[in-house]
């Protein structure tokens, strides 16, 4: 462990920051995909920049990740597709650009929302500066999840629904509330589970009402707490194909790395 | 719809006319304007829909000439 470390953190801590750096770097990766495809130049420019910004983010949770003993070979290039905990929404890649939006927007805001209850000392100021980031990501989406609601409506709602129930087992049980969730009760979070799930469902709920896109409901038994995997943050053994992979860890450009 | 956007790089400094971006609704002009012409620390940038802007022309005026 660095010297830089002061204090470790719980057992649950490294897996739950995994996930969110796991989330951020699929993030990047898709917001890279998408960054010539937009259908303005303008969401082009906003997505290479939410690129940038969460590729800076995994940097930064990745060096607390090594100060906890993740070992840095495996976090950055050693790893399999299926020892990625990323959200399951971003396993593939988006097919058209309404399915996008609610791709990135739900995964991106629970990211924030997991990164925005830990109360520790060692993500204090570095959480505030990526919230500044993370402001122009989701008024982005909230903005384009506007007007996609009033000429699309079909396709967004059809993307909640594929979406919304990863997007549920990625934040967490719904039996994981301020009495239950290990991270609040380790002092690791200061928001369960359940309340973020909570807060998550009523955002979409304001933000479509009075359009005709329906948010899925909010069910307790997704995901399963009996089968939801607190590692990877989901229930079934899905991941990311093996080429992306291959593209994170810079496998096919390894001779051109200065050492 | 057409916004234009405007900056000043500190207070009381004039508005420079620092380009234009096209977007569906005033909450996406704010996000794609910051994130477009954000190669400076300005102190403001704001849009204005193209629409809102206000021609000041030359009109005739009767039994005269154009000013």
């Amino acid at each position: 462990m660095s010297a830089e470390t002061e204090t470790s953190w719980p057992e649950a801590a490294v897996d739950y920051v995994q996930s969110i750096a796991d989330t951020k770097l699929l993030l990047g990766q898709r917001y890279g995909e998408w960054m010539l495809k937009g259908p303005h130049l303008e969401d082009n420019i906003s997505g290479a920049s939410n690129a940038q910004d969460e590729i800076g983010q995994v940097r930064q949770l990745f060096r607390l990740l090594k100060q906890q003993g993740v070992d840095e070979e495996w976090l950055e290039s050693e790893r399999a597709p299926e020892e990625y905990a990323n959200a399951p929404t971003l396993d593939e890649e988006a097919e058209n650009w309404p399915t996008f939006i609610v791709q990135v927007a739900l995964s991106d805001r629970s990211a924030w929302l997991l990164l925005d209850a830990i109360d520790h000392d060692d993500f204090t100021g570095m959480v505030q500066k990526m919230g500044e980031d993370e402001y122009f990501h989701l008024e982005h989406q909230d903005g384009r999840l506007e007007t996609l609601a009033e000429s699309q409506p079909e396709a967004v709602e059809a993307a909640l629904e594929r979406y919304f129930p990863q997007i549920l087992s990625f934040i967490g049980p719904a039996t994981y509330d301020e009495d239950s969730d290990p991270l609040v009760t380790a002092g690791f979070t200061d928001r369960s589970a359940a309340d973020i799930r909570g807060a998550l469902h009523d955002h979409y709920e304001a933000l479509f009402a009075g359009t005709d896109v329906s948010v899925p409901p909010l069910e307790d038994d997704v995901p399963d707490p009996e089968q939801w995997d607190a590692t990877r943050r989901r229930t079934d053994d899905g991941h990311v194909e093996a080429g992306v992979v291959e593209q994170l860890q810079g496998v096919s450009n390894q001779e051109y790395v200065i050492e | 719809m057409k916004y234009h956007v405007f900056t000043r790089v500190n207070a009381g400094d004039d508005m420079i006319h620092a380009g234009t971006v096209q977007a569906d609704s005033d909450r996406l002009a704010r996000i794609y304007a910051y994130r477009t012409y954000d190669e400076e620390d300005w102190e403001f940038i704001g849009v204005v829909r193209e629409e809102n802007l206000l021609e000041v022309k030359t009109e005739m005026i009767a039994g005269g000439k154009p000013q």
